[in-house]
């Protein structure tokens, strides 16, 4: 049998990938090497956030320019979770879009404020600037520290574990699906006009799937898995630190962000606060490697560090108890951007990794199954293109 | 076989004996307390759930002659002679 597609990776992007393929009539094979969202999909911490972040304004307006040209995908990726769970009818997949605020505290925090306001007006992306006392009206949960902030009235948090595989039993319904978990890649090339995907199962043996395209959607293995097909792809494993407080009545109904600061909270429907916002865990390093099938290993500042400013900006969390911290890997990009498409390379190869892939997945998966069945895409995303890197490529392959 | 080892501790000032070698959500269950603390709700109980240590709601405040006060999973915490093990109080937020 000829698969139209072989996804290689069972995270968020990997399983829209294969729901809108599938949708569209295409016999498609995902192969996992864990179980479904093992990767960073079932670790981060499912914010919804299309104001630009904190880390792409830190360096410098060149930088936060080409950043800011990601926001035709935000606001594609806006509609995309606003309909999802009606679309795919499963129930209650835990998405909620209920407004996220970007604080500032300082007269600094306030002029990146308003900068990210300039670039987000021109790409139509919904945000306004809140003063000190409307946001005291709308958040009274904030410290007195927090002088403003901007609005997104659509950002909110999602829940991997639910929607992922919610994607995945739409695919298997459409009985055109082939899944494979615990079960790694060890060699993809070209054979005639197709691809061949040679896997073994963990526990099993050998199988070979033949496909007229090929997807890397191996999020943080996405090098790696790259490296397979002889190909270099500048995708680079970071290790962070989540942490989340035991229930409480709820009374943060924001997801909050700081635009100068490390930090991301949000409290979920059963009453936990999640903090996060890009506090580093140590990755395992054999050698001179870095070890990715290892779970990163605790910094104790970067936990001390994340409560801290949590504190500092809700102070009421001093009533809670830390319940649990953990550490999880994430594939990023040299310039902070998505790489979605094919590689110019090597034809029929397409590859989805990088920027916020969680907030993004959706539009990647729903990107790349637009590539693949009809050569072209609603949005333009030829920016995202693997041919930026195309000097890289030009002496690999076989 | 040898009887096991009978140990004494308190459970929001209550004593309770357990075994050498049990947890203290396995003493507390023998004793008919399932309900270790008061739910986000304000009103219900809860106790163990997945007892093995992933869920966290079977957390108690465990103090001894010789430990601080802290929190820890019954379920997979021993008992120990003296123990002084609380409820964990339900979560105060102030100013909000």
């Amino acid at each position: 049998m000829n698969y139209a597609a072989v996804i290689i990776g069972g995270g968020l992007v990997g399983a829209a990938t294969a729901y809108y393929l599938t949708r569209a009539g295409c016999d498609v094979a995902l192969i996992e090497q864990g179980q479904i969202n093992n990767g960073a999909s079932g670790q981060n911490a499912g914010s919804l956030h299309f104001q630009m972040e904190h880390r792409l304004i830190e360096h410098g307006d060149a930088l936060a320019e080409l950043a800011a040209t990601i926001m035709p995908l935000s606001l594609d990726a806006i509609e995309r979770w606003g309909a999802i769970e009606t679309e795919l009818d499963q129930g209650d997949l835990d998405i909620v879009m209920h407004g996220g605020l970007m604080l500032a505290e300082t007269a600094e925090h306030q002029q990146k404020l308003e900068r990210k306001r300039r670039l987000e007006e021109r790409w139509k992306l919904p945000t306004r600037l809140v003063d000190e006392s409307e946001l005291r009206a709308m958040a009274p949960y904030l410290s007195g520290a927090v002088t403003a902030a901007s609005f997104c009235p659509v950002e909110g948090h999602g829940n991997a574990r639910l929607v992922t595989t919610a994607l995945i039993r739409a695919a298997l319904a459409t009985g055109k699906f082939t899944l494979r978990t615990q079960c790694v890649v060890r060699e993809t090339r070209r054979q005639g006009q197709s691809w061949l995907v040679r896997c073994r199962e963990v526990e099993g043996g050998e199988e070979e799937f033949s496909a007229d395209t090929v997807l890397n959607a191996a999020g943080a293995w996405a090098a790696d898995v790259a490296a397979l097909a002889d190909l270099h792809l500048p995708v680079f494993p970071v290790a962070l630190t989540m942490n989340a407080t035991e229930a409480a009545p709820r009374f943060i109904g924001h997801l909050i962000q700081h635009v100068g600061r490390r930090l991301s909270m949000k409290q979920l429907h059963e009453g936990n606060v999640l903090l996060g916002g890009g506090w580093s865990a140590r990755m395992v390093r054999k050698g001179m490697y870095f070890e990715r099938n290892a779970r990163p290993e605790f910094k104790l500042e970067s936990i001390r560090g994340n409560i801290s400013v949590a504190l500092d900006i809700v102070p009421a969390l001093q009533g809670l108890h830390l319940l649990r911290s953990w550490t999880g890997m994430v594939g990023i990009t040299s310039d902070s951007l998505p790489i979605v498409g094919e590689v110019p390379q090597a034809p029929g190869y397409f590859v989805a990794a990088g920027g916020s892939a969680f907030t993004l997945g959706l539009t990647y998966g729903a990107m790349v199954a637009q590539l693949m069945t009809r050569r072209e895409t609603d949005l333009d995303i030829s920016l995202f293109s693997p041919a930026r890197f195309g000097p890289l490529n030009m002496f690999m392959g076989r | 076989m040898m009887p096991a080892h009978k140990i004494a501790f308190r459970f929001d000032g209550q004593p309770v004996v357990a075994m050498e070698g049990e947890s203290i959500a396995a003493a507390l269950l023998r004793h008919g307390i399932v309900g270790f603390r008061i739910a986000v709700d304000g009103e219900s109980l809860r106790g163990p759930y997945c007892g093995m240590g992933i869920c966290f709601d079977c957390r108690v405040q465990v103090s001894g002659p010789n430990r601080p006060r802290l929190m820890v999973r019954s379920c997979i915490t021993p008992v120990a002679e003296g123990m002084d093990v609380r409820s964990v109080p339900y979560p105060e937020l102030n100013n909000v």
